[in-house]
């Protein structure tokens, strides 16, 4: 939940020696190469989306493929679109289970139910979202018993930008012609996959749909079956978890001191 | 277009998010494309949002799929269909 912003007098602001502006608000400190964003940083405190919603949230997710009058899937159709989004919907899975045995599992549970609910498959609707939803509801339903790691990072009151200002406080941004990149290719494919791992499961699963699938809102909306605004407020609060998650994760594995190492000595 | 209908960076760092997913509405997209050709601080922030969202994506999306379990998959279609 974010707090209320402080009262004016609370914040001080004022110009570091690198022109850059500083924020220091209770409980933070944010740093801003864009004066702007002072001005931005408070009212957007004010305008964040409330994060009210909970995986009990069961009204009916938005549909926004027309589904079209025709004949219904044939079991040879049905394989043929299986076996297209077999790829995703196994990374899907990994990132649900964190074990490559139980996500075949489950791709092969839902890939069953699937099968034998396949005629109530609309046809011109979107095959890989009507998959991945019946692997969600098989995750929830039997796969669920793993315990998630406990989360390391603690994610409350994480700020806007978070990966830019703390990679501007450590002089990261301005190395290089795309300072986030080096970062992010610093960590690699496993503490990337770590990050997304520590987030809260809400988000987290909105999170890879949006990063794996490259799904659009409304198409996660359909396979989560919820609104359309819980996506966009959990992606949102999720893209900021990621962040911090990332973050920690490079200074525990010394990639922040490697690079800043490296700012220094170029 | 006049200044009056520019966005300020507070209207533009609202729509980061919708932004850079393309959720935005083609004249929102329009205006906060038109203030981050004006803003070099607004720009830079975007940029490295941007950055990082193609980063994590890349990194994610290297996934194999295991040899097996596509033919382990029909193989139990197979059953189900007899």
């Amino acid at each position: 939940m974010y707090p209320a912003a402080p009262a004016v007098d609370s914040v001080w602001a004022g110009w570091a020696s690198d022109f850059s502006l500083e924020l220091f608000w209770p409980g933070r400190h944010y740093r801003s190469t864009n004066p702007c964003r002072l001005i931005a940083l408070r009212r957007t405190v004010h305008d964040m989306p409330t994060e009210s919603d909970s995986l009990m949230d069961d009204r009916p997710a938005e549909r926004t493929a027309t589904a079209q009058a025709a004949a219904p899937l044939g079991a040879d159709e049905f394989q043929a679109l299986l076996v297209e989004v077999l790829p995703s919907a196994f990374g899907y899975a990994l990132r649900l289970t964190r074990n490559r045995a139980d996500a075949q599992d489950l791709v092969q549970d839902a890939a069953l139910r699937a099968f034998r609910a396949m005629k109530t498959f609309e046809a011109g609707t979107n095959f890989k979202a009507w998959i991945f939803r019946i692997l969600t509801r098989c995750f929830w339903a039997n796969h669920r018993r793993r315990q998630r790691r406990p989360n390391t990072v603690d994610f409350d009151d994480t700020p806007d930008l978070y990966l830019y200002a703390r990679s501007a406080e450590h002089g990261l941004p301005w190395q290089g012609e795309d300072p986030a990149r080096t970062l992010i290719d610093r960590l690699g494919t496993e503490r990337v996959s770590e990050a997304i791992g520590q987030l809260p499961e809400e988000y987290g699963v909105v999170c890879t749909l949006y990063f794996m699938e490259e799904f659009a809102y409304h198409e996660i909306a359909d396979v989560l079956e919820v609104p359309v605004g819980t996506v966009r407020s959990r992606l949102h609060r999720g893209r900021k978890m990621l962040q911090k998650s990332l973050w920690y994760l490079a200074e525990e594995s010394g990639v922040v001191s490697e690079l800043t190492q490296r700012e220094g000595d170029a | 277009m006049t200044h009056l209908n520019r966005y300020t960076c507070e209207e533009a760092f609202r729509r980061l998010d919708d932004y850079l997913d393309r959720e935005l509405s083609a004249e929102e997209m329009t205006l906060v494309h038109e203030h981050l050709e004006i803003c070099a601080g607004c720009a830079r922030e975007f940029n490295f949002e941007a950055s990082v969202l193609r980063g994590v994506r890349e990194k994610l999306q290297q996934i194999d799929l295991p040899d097996s379990l596509q033919a382990r998959i029909l193989a139990a279609l197979g059953n189900a269909r007899r």
